[in-house]
């Protein structure tokens, strides 16, 4: 009767692991999003940067805040460009390493199921024949 | 066939891809698929509003002032009129506006279709990729599902191993090489002849013949159990050197030992199968080539290829049999012998490698001694049932 109860606590722990694993996949999913909204958005920057670069000196350039234009000076707008787009580089660097780390994780997570539910299978086997 | 299960392996395809999984991995593509088709619409969304605005802004400085309907809230639209027409505020993105002429921002709009076109040959590539993902997938769903087996064969440097394989294409294989297979018949004929002439001679072949029935699993066993007392030390020991030596060439030192002690009984069995039945031959050089053969159950399906495979081995069998014949001739010392020797090429050719054969004179070259001065050998034979002895029997018979 004992390798009953066991089998039954290593059930628990293997849903318990599955659960954590679940939610650690999940996590990589969310993380994936955001970081394909983050290259969208240092893409559209790079854009805007390059056409920047392009606009004469004395042109006239605004920017939307709310519902009203602000107009701006040219260099200020560049600085403000090039200042977003190396958050946003940093963002997604940050973004990479917890993923990397989420991964990591993911996997031992993995492995670990792997093991219980071999464990299990080992002990029912055992069972069955005793 | 149990000979085909200890040489190879036969694994179903669909054990190692289930079909269902295989299916999964097509959906999957397919779903990226999908949706990479549902950007790329997107894209070219895109690039045709952008052609559609870079056509109106160069239209638009045309007249000095345009009477357009202005949009008012979401229903509502009231009469106007467009001034300042090579006026632009063009958004650059990412809440920043440029006040542009209307030929800068026919500039600035190209610019952006250059990069939409960009992006749609990215991802046609993309795209391209997944496709031929996709095919292999779905292929490799359809053929597990049909019951493809993956052959898998190491290869043994033994011509016994080989004479016992029968596969299912044997009736196709040798239609197919009808003219090789006569070729080998007239030369088996011939040499059999000069063995029953030789018969005579040497007591030696009457074991063979008396063999010939036996099952090759008998060999193998014999191989072991051996000629056990047919190893009277007639043998000078040069001889014994020079056997080695050969042997050694071609074979794996454990070979050796197992060959010098019974290569009697072993060899006889080869030589009468591989004569007696030349059916075998065509299905060696299949399984020689020891490629990955799937076999489908339409057999039809293996037809072309295996006539190409039998097209490259008998190239490679000629040469062999030629070059073992001639290098063998003077080393021989009695006819019998020789046919034994000629009767081994054909099957050993069917691989392509040479000192393999070299080899195998070693061995014949013993077992004749041996033969000639043991008649009871035969009953040795016999005895088969004996259960393997181990390999030391080489070291018994120096005693």
């Amino acid at each position: 009767m004992a390798s009953s109860t066991t089998i039954r606590e290593l059930q628990r722990d293997l849903e318990n692991k599955a659960n954590d694993l679940s939610k650690l996949q999940k996590d990589i999913a969310k993380n994936h999003q955001v970081r394909k909204k983050y290259t969208i958005q240092l893409g559209e920057n790079e854009l805007v940067l390059k056409e920047l670069d392009l606009l004469s000196e004395g042109a006239n350039v605004y920017k939307l805040i709310g519902p009203v234009l602000v107009k701006q000076d040219l260099a200020e707008a560049n600085a403000n460009v090039r200042k977003r787009i190396d958050y946003i580089s940093a963002e997604l660097k940050r973004l990479d390493a917890t993923v990397r780390d989420l991964e990591e994780k993911q996997n031992s997570k993995r492995d670990a199921v792997l093991k219980l539910q071999q464990r299990i299978q080992s002990l029912q086997a055992g069972k069955a024949k005793a | 066939m149990d000979e085909t299960l200890k040489k190879g392996s036969v694994t179903p395809l669909s054990c190692m891809f289930p079909v269902d999984e295989a299916q999964k991995a097509a959906k999957r593509v397919e779903d990226s698929i999908t949706e990479k088709q549902k950007e790329l619409g997107s894209l070219k969304d895109f690039i045709s509003d952008n052609t559609s605005l870079i056509n109106l802004v160069t239209e638009l400085p045309d007249e000095l002032h345009h009477d357009i309907m202005v949009p008012f809230g979401k229903a509502a639209f009231f009469p106007g009129r467009l001034i300042h027409t090579n006026e632009f505020m063009v958004l650059l993105g990412e809440g920043y506006y440029a006040e542009r002429t209307c030929k800068q921002t026919i500039e600035i709009l190209k610019r952006r279709g250059k990069a939409l076109d960009s992006q749609v040959e990215s991802l046609q590539a993309n795209l391209k990729d997944l496709r031929a993902e996709a095919l292999f997938f779905n292929a490799t769903a359809s053929e597990s599902a049909e019951g493809l087996v993956e052959i898998r064969e190491d290869y043994v440097d033994e011509n016994g191993g080989q004479t016992g394989q029968k596969s299912g294409t044997e009736d196709e294989q040798v239609t197919v090489e009808d003219d090789e297979y006569a070729r080998i018949m007239s030369r088996l004929d011939e040499l059999e002849k000069e063995e029953l002439a030789a018969e005579d001679e040497s007591q030696s072949d009457e074991d063979e013949h008396a063999n010939t029935v036996d099952s090759h699993d008998a060999s193998e066993k014999e191989k072991q159990s051996g000629a056990g007392d047919s190893n009277s030390n007639i043998q000078t020991s040069s001889e014994m050197w020079e056997l080695e030596h050969q042997l050694k060439q071609g074979y794996p030192t454990t070979r050796v030992l197992s060959n010098k002690d019974s290569n009697k009984p072993n060899l006889t069995e080869q030589l009468s199968s591989s004569g007696l039945e030349v059916g075998p031959i065509p299905k060696d050089e299949n399984y020689a080539t020891q490629n990955v053969v799937s076999l489908p159950h339409q057999k039809d399906l293996l037809l072309p290829k295996v006539g190409e495979e039998v097209k490259e081995v008998s190239l490679s069998r000629k040469e062999a049999f030629t070059g073992s014949i001639l290098e063998r001739s003077d080393e021989m010392p009695s006819n019998a012998q020789m046919q034994k020797q000629t009767l081994q090429t054909p099957l050993e050719a069917s691989k392509p490698r040479f000192d393999s054969s070299k080899a195998f004179t070693g061995s014949i070259v013993e077992r004749t001694t041996n033969v000639q001065t043991d008649p009871i050998a035969g009953s040795s034979k016999l005895s088969t049932a004996q259960p393997s002895r181990p390999v030391s029997r080489f070291k018994q018979q120096r005693r």
